[in-house]
């Protein structure tokens, strides 16, 4: 543990940490473009100059190792004309083009001239023009012009995909960033590159032109698209959402997300959405269609339960309490499986398994003992006289066997909402507060970042409503005392609070070493 | 809090008010006087057959400027809505593939009923797409949705007529605001 001295704060930092990462953990900013903490060191964008103090000149803080006794100044007069000459320099072929942006807000460009720049422009000769407006690939469009060639995207698809289709090609002021004629971007990482791109050179064309980034609110959340659970800022603004953004977890995401969970945020605004409760495919209001699901189980002679896999921690544990609660007899399973084909698993971050929660419904089922899997079902099924089932489209994963009357609480329309006697609204997950536990058995927190369309509510809600007109609520209609309980009753939960998942999630505890093989499935 | 205002004692001669009223009804003769003699007194403005001549810089109803191949010069860069205090204009971008400006405004609604003329977005423009210099003041309508200026309605505003301030402008420039800049379409 090097012991580094920064300005006048003196910092001990892991080994092997550069000087901006140690600096930023002293709280100190070193301005940069070309360093990104998941990519390997460039050193190019010459913008993280540095003094050594006792040096004999200055050096760039990305490429400086943490070592004992090291002492940096980032705020000498030196080091300040750096800053802006390197940006000057910067600038000096960029087109400026900053109201057409769709960078301009989140632009280092424009951040770093506003606090290392402020100089009168010099410059007296014709810009060097580039090619605007490339298309690129099915995600990103090009602009050769506004590139500073700080070579992030580069060493992106060298080292992330592993695709290498971009490449830094000419000399001198005429460098640009390109593909090799014919060429385009092939991989599913492609909004990655408009992430990383410090300046507009590389822009996400789906979120083209369609709001200004200063108008967005971000949301702490998490992708619902697969089993790997990235962590996402969720980007809105007066109620809609606009798209989803990568958030830094270096043990899930590090820094990065799959195209088709970044495109995911249309789903929320989706016509496919199930925005009213229905019975007997005619309208109802929510509170009728609770009555009537509750009709139905008194009237049933057998129930069974689908948890979903798809839904909340919070809402599986509240279909949970509220069968063993209320229902004595019902059994209990959950069904493996996609609703829809997405992309196969990679080795990146793409899993198989498109579910966000299917660990925590294997959580639950081994912390109840008695849940049935999907095998378990199709033998149960000729028995069951009532199907309960929590968002999954088990119809889809059953492969269309015919089912007794269902109930369903349910996001989308799909299958099994088109076959459920009683469908009720459930809120999507940027709608919602709750928790996801991904397939590393991370538990992670999802959060509310817009109101609920139509009539949804929280699942948890829904089942809150439904066990209280059983008899026996089960005690979930807010998520963090819904969440807290669980964590009190299930062995791997313990230790944990709602409120201490904060941004980056808790890993489940370690297996006690008497636990059962079903718990060591998770 | 309110604050007592100091008040003065009448004399006896004003509280007759005799003098008073006099001193009145002299006035107003005078004016009526000077006006016979001098009809370049006559303060009234006959209006809506003449109008009072607004200053250069009176901020009146916005227009949208065009560049010479007719496209509005704005680029939906939503600067003016952002600056906006009012939160009145409204701006839908799009996409222009034969543009080389790339986005333009699908859009461009302003709620009239909503603007506080404070010229905000005139400031903000970095493309000097939108002014208020056409010295429009009688900005009215029959329903609440044409008090909503469109886009259209904000390019073809000057149709026909010379926005006077540019007229001024043209005539002795040292009158111009700083920056100012003449539309390269001269309007007929």
């Amino acid at each position: 543990m090097p012991k580094v001295k920064i300005n006048d704060t003196e910092i001990e930092v892991p080994n092997g940490t550069n000087m901006i990462e140690a600096a930023r953990l002293a709280g100190i900013e070193i301005p940069h473009y070309c360093y990104h903490p998941h990519l390997s060191v460039a050193g190019n964008c010459r913008m993280c100059l540095v003094d050594i103090v006792g040096g004999r000149g200055p050096d760039i803080a990305c490429n400086m190792q943490a070592r004992d006794g090291l002492a940096i100044r980032t705020d000498t007069p030196a080091v300040k004309k750096m800053r802006a000459s390197v940006q000057e320099f910067l600038l000096v072929n960029h087109p400026l083009d900053c109201p057409i942006c769709d960078q301009s807000g989140e632009c280092r460009l424009q951040d770093y001239y506003m606090e290392h720049g402020q100089y009168e422009s010099r410059l007296n000769d014709a810009k060097v023009s580039k090619e605007k407006r490339q298309d690129i690939g099915e995600l990103i469009v090009l602009d050769a012009e506004r590139c500073v060639q700080c070579s992030r995207c580069v060493r992106f698809s060298d080292e992330v995909t592993g695709t290498g289709e971009l490449r830094l090609m000419n000399r001198g002021n005429h460098t640009e960033i390109g593909l090799f004629p014919g060429e385009r971007l092939g991989h599913h990482y492609q909004g990655n590159l408009a992430d990383i791109c410090p300046v507009g050179a590389l822009t996400n064309k789906e979120f083209r032109f369609r709001r200004r980034v200063w108008y967005l609110r971000e949301t702490a959340s998490v992708c619902d698209g697969c089993a790997t659970g990235c962590n996402i800022d969720v980007c809105h603004q007066e109620g809609e959402v606009f798209r989803y953004n990568p958030r830094r977890n270096d043990a899930v995401n590090k820094s990065w997300m799959c195209d088709p969970g970044r495109l995911s945020y249309q789903s929320v605004m989706s016509l496919k959405r199930l925005l009213r409760a229905h019975v007997d495919k005619k309208e109802v209001g929510v509170d009728a269609a609770v009555a009537e699901v509750v009709r139905r189980i008194r009237n049933a002679s057998s129930v069974g339960v689908v948890l979903g896999t798809r839904a909340t921690n919070e809402a599986n544990w509240a279909l949970l309490t509220l069968v063993r609660a209320n229902l004595p007899g019902a059994r209990i399973f959950w069904v493996e499986g996609n609703d829809s084909t997405g992309l196969p698993a990679d080795k990146i971050l793409i899993d198989g398994d498109k579910n966000p929660n299917s660990a925590g419904v294997r959580l639950l089922a081994a912390h109840d003992g008695k849940v049935g899997d999907k095998t378990a079902l199709k033998d149960a099924i000729p028995e069951l006289k009532l199907l309960l089932v929590l968002q999954d489209d088990v119809v889809h994963r059953l492969g269309g066997m015919s089912l007794p009357p269902v109930i369903y609480f349910g996001t989308y329309l799909n299958d099994t909402s088109e076959r459920a006697a009683v469908t009720l609204p459930v809120a999507h997950t940027v709608e919602q507060d709750g928790s996801y536990t991904n397939r590393q058995g991370r538990v992670q927190r999802i959060r509310r970042a817009v109101n609920p369309a139509g009539d949804a509510l929280p699942a948890y809600q829904v089942l809150e409503k439904v066990g209280a007109a059983l008899g026996r609520a089960p005690g979930t209609a807010m998520p963090a005392a819904a969440f807290n309980t669980m964590a009190r009753a299930v062995a791997r939960l313990k230790g944990m609070d709602f409120k201490s998942l904060g941004e980056g999630g808790l890993p489940l505890a370690a297996l006690p070493p008497e636990s059962s093989n079903v718990q060591a499935a998770v | 809090m309110a604050l007592p205002v100091p008040s003065r004692k009448m004399t006896t001669i004003e509280s007759a008010y005799l003098l008073e009223v006099v001193k009145g009804l002299v006035l107003t003769i005078s004016h009526v006087i000077k006006n016979i003699f001098d009809p370049d007194h006559f303060r009234t403005i006959e209006y809506p057959d003449m109008k009072k001549p607004m200053a250069v810089r009176y901020r009146g109803a916005h227009r949208l400027l065009t560049r010479p191949d007719g496209k509005v010069k704005c680029v939906a860069c939503m600067c003016c809505p952002t600056v906006c205090p009012a939160k009145c204009i409204t701006i839908i971008a799009g996409e222009d593939p034969d543009d080389p400006a790339e986005k333009f405004p699908v859009e461009f609604d302003i709620d009239m009923l909503r603007c506080i003329y404070c010229g905000f977005c005139v400031e903000a423009c970095p493309k000097d797409a939108i002014r208020m210099d056409t010295r429009i003041y009688e900005i009215n309508a029959y329903t609440r949705q044409d008090m909503v200026h469109n886009k259209s309605y904000m390019v073809n505003l000057m149709e026909g007529k010379k926005p006077e301030a540019e007229d001024v402008y043209r005539a002795n420039p040292s009158t111009a605001p700083a920056g100012y800049t003449f539309d390269e379409k001269p309007i007929p």
